[in-house]
């Protein structure tokens, strides 16, 4: 058996795993785990066709996952519009948002382009707060209950488990992940590339640098708005800071990074560490695991100090990550793992 | 005519203290050609130590300048020594990321050690105002913080200008491989700058502690705010960084009064973004080619 084979045979046995997950994995909380590390694969992935591929470092994609994850929730609350119809008015509006601030910020290069996707990512953020009739504001949308989704008069899911969500989640993830795929064996991919290595270069051998700019952006923020559409009908709530903060563009970015920009697998090696080690921190794991092995007691001023803080602090280990990674291993653990790989092999021929 | 005066007596105030966050930024990117997106967050730290030694000692936040400013140099200094010297040479994107992280892991550390709650530090005259006449007021704290960073300001001229290591960091800011060629020390200067420029953000975090919420996530604001205000003065200048401060205050204060304070922060990315589309070398600074 040659090695793409092989290859292919782990794809689908890992695929054929995951679309049967659910039939033997009832833990709420499980399956939950799952779909978020599929939104945070779908969120990576989206980043770096982008920022990975074609180069251009967007810290400002909360604009993209807040406007389609706003757009769906606005519309359910208010219009009572079904999610599946809202999504693509969602993505209908990122489109629009990304080819103008595609056309001002595409100007820029280097740190003014990031600073610029910071700004307009911001003023949509500032912009929810203040435009309440359309987003009530500060305090959100919440959206309690969602329509079941029927195909003519069959009911297909009631969405009252995280089953179907779970299987929408999987099927963004694979999405995204195809996506990723058909850029980088496509000639798009080579065009984004070479701007991405040196956008003079690609200029003066005739590839039309704002266009595939603006193709890379679009895709990216499709892909981005789906993810936050998801997010959006999944928790039933989004407010300015979850879905438009800063914070937000950030740790889509981080995904990608941490996990190694412009490869495949990156993001969804990126997701696998992150999603698991700040969930854990979120949930206490971490202060409850040092309990249990006796390194703090539970009621001693430590133990009770770090289940107060902890949880708040999740967002900590994504900076103690990004820090490393960028000193140690600036090509990402995929670029990690790559160059340990092909030492193997040296000292093995 | 008042309500014009008042906004704008306060925006020049508010914005000498924006001239300090951007004066620290611009020398950093002057020396090392690195953006500190850190910045707000060191400015988040000097906020919490004007805070812990307000609450623990007594110490007056004004009076607390002559602590926090040579601590957070150290600080700075320490931060430059230990991360951002290893990716003087990287591509910027990475210089970026890089600070960023640092970011927040300070932001969360302080949540750690804080909470996320909002602390106020209340002096005997942080709602104390002075009365012009013609219905204008000033507010005493605002107006003492303006005091204190023209003194600042001009202290940092003098130095730049005037010492010997002052211009050693001109020179290096102007062209880092001839400095070294004239014998300068490069990586010290680097050291130094960064720690000037962390001390000035220490230093305005300081100065506006008693007039705003102090809480772990305040430097994300302010880091943007600090790259508006060197933008539009020109990366890399001291004068325009000065200039882009006050007429960010200013710009804030008349649409706070005219538009609404809900959108005020939003005038001004919107500047910020039409500076960057049109005159991208800010006010002062000359276009690179």
């Amino acid at each position: 058996m040659n090695k793409s084979m092989l290859k292919a045979a782990i794809g689908l046995i890992v695929l054929a795993g995951l679309l049967v997950v659910p039939r033997f994995v009832e833990s709420p909380y499980a399956l939950h785990m799952m779909i978020l590390l599929f939104l945070s694969v779908s969120q990576g992935q989206s980043w770096n066709i982008l920022g990975g591929y074609a180069g251009q470092y967007s810290v400002g994609h909360a604009a993209y996952f807040g406007v389609g994850a706003y757009t769906t929730m606005m519309l359910m609350y208010s219009r009572q519009v079904v999610p599946w119809v809202g999504v693509w008015a969602g993505v209908a509006a990122v489109i629009v948002v990304a080819l103008v601030i595609g056309s001002i910020c595409f100007r820029l290069r280097g740190p003014y382009f990031v600073l610029a996707s910071i700004a307009v990512a911001e003023i949509m953020r500032l912009s929810a707060i203040n435009l309440t009739t359309l987003t009530n504001g500060a305090e959100g949308i919440l959206v309690t209950e969602i329509p079941a989704f029927k195909i003519g008069e069959r009911v297909v899911t009631d969405f009252l488990t995280k089953v179907p969500f779970y299987y929408i989640g999987l099927f963004l993830a694979l999405l995204t992940l195809a996506i990723t795929y058909w850029v980088q064996h496509s000639k798009l991919g080579y065009y984004f590339q070479a701007i991405r290595e040196d956008q003079d270069a690609a200029h003066s051998l005739g590839i039309h640098i704002s266009v595939y700019k603006n193709i890379g952006l679009v895709i990216s923020a499709v892909l981005t708005s789906l993810a936050g559409s998801f997010y959006g009908i999944y928790v039933g709530f989004v407010d300015p800071p979850t879905v438009l903060g800063l914070d937000v563009s950030v740790q889509i970015m981080l995904i990608c990074i941490i996990g190694g920009m412009g490869t495949i697998w990156g993001p969804v090696l990126g997701s696998l560490l992150l999603v698991p080690l700040s969930e854990a921190l979120r949930s206490n794991m971490i202060t409850e695991g040092l309990v249990k092995i006796g390194l703090v007691s539970a009621d001693s001023k430590v133990g009770l100090f770090l289940k107060e803080n902890l949880a708040h602090a999740h967002v900590l280990i994504y900076g103690i990550l990004v820090v490393l990674v960028i000193l140690f291993m600036p090509d990402g653990l995929m670029g990690f793992v790559k160059k340990l790989a092909s030492r193997r092999k040296r000292e093995a021929a | 005519m008042a309500v014009f005066l008042q906004s704008l007596i306060s925006g020049v105030l508010i914005g000498g203290v924006y001239a300090l966050i951007g004066i620290g930024l611009t020398l950093i990117f002057g020396v090392m050609r690195v953006i500190n997106f850190a910045h707000g967050d060191i400015m988040m730290v000097g906020m919490y130590l004007t805070y812990l030694l307000f609450t623990l000692m007594g110490v007056d936040p004004f009076v607390s300048v002559l602590i926090s400013f040579p601590l957070m140099f150290f600080f700075g200094g320490f931060l430059q020594k230990v991360f951002i010297n290893r990716v003087l040479n990287a591509v910027a994107q990475n210089q970026i990321l890089l600070t960023i992280g640092l970011g927040l892991v300070m932001s969360n550390t302080v949540m750690l050690i804080f909470t996320s709650d909002y602390k106020i530090l209340t002096t005997s005259y942080s709602s104390s105002t002075i009365q012009v006449g013609g219905g204008v007021s000033i507010s005493t704290p605002l107006l003492v913080s303006f005091l204190i960073t023209a003194v600042i300001t001009a202290a940092l001229g003098w130095f730049l200008l005037k010492t010997d290591t002052g211009q050693a960091i001109r020179a290096t800011a102007q062209d880092r491989d001839a400095a070294q060629l004239m014998g300068i020390n490069v990586s010290r200067m680097s050291v130094i700058a960064f720690g000037l420029g962390a001390a000035l953000a220490g230093t305005a975090g300081a100065l506006i502690s008693p007039t705003y919420y102090i809480f772990p996530q305040v430097g994300g604001t302010f880091t943007l705010k600090a790259f508006v205000i060197t933008v539009l003065g020109g990366m890399g200048s001291v004068v325009g960084a000065t200039l882009g401060g006050i007429l960010i205050g200013i710009t804030e204060s008349m649409s706070a009064v005219y538009i609404s304070s809900g959108w005020k922060d939003v005038v001004v990315f919107v500047l910020f973004l039409l500076v960057l589309l049109f005159k991208p070398s800010g006010l002062m600074g000359k276009s690179r080619t």
